[in-house]
């Protein structure tokens, strides 16, 4: 393939930079890095990349402030780089627009696969799960937008109005993590407090329940604990 | 901050509990010897007994002096002629009422001083901990550092002359020991956040479903291990447990590694939780070789001989991780405990208080 992805790398710690370089070029991408704030926006304006991987801690300035200014005018994928424990860090750079976030120290593994899912999400290219006619499908799960009905295996869920709901936002942006308060908003147009997140994760416990879901199980949805949830986004 | 707020109050209120019914007890009390016993001269002296109490037992200077100023307007007015109406012109009145302010001075400067060296002395065992553990850390760090240190010196050194399965035991060590590296700096990093310079543990605690934890508990543990078998036993309602999510999925997975790496000759891990009373209870056991029983009693505190420990010595890490799984589950309130049968195997217990108030929409 010689019309490569372009990724965007923003960070400044040089071993890192090697690692993901490397990584992202031996599956078939092209990187072009970038280690401070005011570099990222000029090769951002110069080369318009497919997707952008963020270190949130630069040395010039927040990392946040480079995905305000991405977001200002482009919708593209951004990917968050980002230390373990910082939570809070995650659901804001969410919140404020990016579409993943991976921890470090990561696997490459987990690093390609993040990569290769927003640029399908985003691009719709190869996309295995889709919405086509007002269907969605993923795997054995099924979701027609029209009637308002979930089917897994051929065989219908009941599901209460609430959890339809929940499931159909879900898909619609199946790949892309969103954040407790995101989806808070979208279905009960409230603010995100202790309570509404408790509604939600019992809401979500119900769900697993009907589609017959084990702890440590789910193929479809996907939990980050402390964070939100993601629709899985490749058929697998 | 509204929790910090909140434990104020309660100090105030008490303090002024304390105050009012020292009072009060004192009232009666002269009440009795001057009507029953006859004995009024010895009314200043209960009420300075009083205040010596009431400035023991409060914080500060303020609730001295002011049980002080109420005592003696208490003497002046009802138990000294005359009788049921102020007098400050009579020396003994104001000496009386010099004394009781003194005293509570000089009393509350003591309770003070006592309180600011207990506190000292706190703050030095908790760095004692806090050295013996850097000590433990820094011993436990050494020997996956020579490994990755040495395997990859070895590597870009000798890149030609090694042969592929050599490269490929080297990568794998330098792997295997950053892994553990990982899992280690994240136990600090948790320790270091929940406990602040002072040694108190500060945690934020939200409602968390039971089964979101167990799921991305089982998913890790699946992706790190995935030739264990982990059996798993939760209820089957909708549980509630205030927690932070992420420290408890940790003290989870340290102790189900823990069985992992150390209970050895272990066949099976398993996972229980059930609900008794207020309690989440959390069981970890597995049927592997067991700990002997000297150690277990401080097997929490994160010592580095834990390390020789039962019938393992191979393994480092234990320690610190233990530490940190009491650590997390006191900050929570809850409790964490440990048995073991040698040949047998090891359960892990701890509990946490669950939330009651489940609405379902």
């Amino acid at each position: 393939m010689n019309n490569k992805y372009k990724i965007l790398l923003v960070e400044d710690e040089s071993h890192i930079v090697n690692l993901v370089k490397a990584l992202l070029e031996l599956n078939g991408y092209k990187v072009i890095s970038a280690r401070s704030y005011v570099e990222a926006i000029t090769l951002y304006a110069s080369y318009i990349p497919d997707l952008v991987l963020l270190d949130l801690g630069l040395p010039d300035r927040d990392g946040t402030e480079l995905l305000a200014e991405i977001r200002k005018q482009d919708s593209i994928p951004v990917i968050i780089l980002s230390a373990r424990g910082d939570e809070a860090e995650k659901v804001r750079s969410l919140d404020m627009g990016a579409n993943d976030y991976i921890t470090k120290p990561f696997g490459s593994a987990e690093l390609v696969a993040r990569v290769r899912s927003a640029l399908r999400h985003s691009y719709q290219i190869g996309r295995a799960s889709s919405v086509s006619d007002g269907v969605f499908r993923l795997d054995g799960l099924m979701i027609k937008y029209d009637s308002r009905q979930v089917f897994l295996d051929e065989k219908e869920i009941k599901l209460t109005q609430t959890e339809y709901n929940i499931l159909a936002l879900l898909s619609e942006h199946s790949g892309k993590m969103l954040t407790y308060s995101a989806i808070i908003k979208a279905i009960w147009r409230e603010c995100c407090s202790d309570n509404s997140k408790k509604k939600l994760q019992v809401n979500m416990a119900n769900i697993r329940k009907k589609l017959g879901i084990n702890p440590g199980e789910s193929k479809y949805i996907i939990n980050e604990l402390g964070v939100g949830y993601r629709m899985n986004g490749e058929n697998r | 901050m509204r929790k910090f707020k909140k434990a104020n109050i309660n100090k105030i209120l008490k303090s002024i509990l304390i105050m009012l019914s020292s009072l009060i007890l004192a009232f009666a009390a002269a009440h009795l010897l001057v009507d029953v016993f006859n004995i009024g001269g010895q009314v200043t002296a209960l009420f300075i007994f009083v205040v010596f109490i009431v400035s023991v037992f409060t914080e500060g200077y303020v609730y001295g002096i002011l049980t002080a100023v109420i005592g003696m307007l208490l003497v002046n007015y009802a138990f000294t002629f005359p009788y049921f109406e102020f007098n400050f012109s009579a020396s003994e009145n104001i000496m009386a009422a010099l004394v009781m302010t003194a005293l509570s001075v000089m009393t509350s400067t003591l309770t003070i001083r006592l309180k600011v060296l207990q506190r000292i002395k706190a703050e030095a065992d908790m760095e004692i901990l806090r050295a013996n553990l850097l000590r433990a850390v820094s011993h436990d760090l050494r020997t996956p550092l020579t490994t990755i240190y040495g395997s990859s010196c070895a590597m870009f050194e000798n890149y030609d002359n090694l042969n592929d399965g050599q490269k490929l035991e080297l990568i794998k060590d330098i792997m295997e020991d950053s892994d553990w590296l990982i899992r280690m700096v994240e136990n600090l990093l948790s320790i270091t956040k929940i406990e602040d310079s002072k040694g108190s543990l500060n945690i934020i605690k939200t409602p968390v479903v039971l089964e979101e934890v167990i799921d991305s508990v089982i998913k890790k543990f699946k992706k790190r291990y995935p030739g264990i078998k982990l059996d798993i036993d939760i209820p089957q309602e909708v549980v509630v447990i205030p927690m932070d999510a992420i420290l408890i999925e940790q003290v989870i997975l340290n102790i189900l590694e823990n069985a992992v790496k150390h209970a050895h000759g272990m066949t099976r891990v398993k996972l229980l939780v059930y609900v008794n009373g207020d309690k989440a209870v959390f069981e970890i056991s597995d049927d592997g070789c067991g700990i002997e029983k000297e150690k277990i009693g401080d097997i929490f505190l994160g010592q580095s001989n834990f390390e020789n420990s039962g019938c393992d010595s191979s393994r480092r890490n234990a320690g610190i991780g233990l530490r940190v799984c009491s650590t997390i589950i006191s900050a929570h309130g809850g409790k964490i405990s440990c048995e073991s049968k040698r040949d047998r195997g090891t359960v892990f217990k701890f509990f946490l208080y669950i939330d009651g108030d489940v609405d379902f929409e």
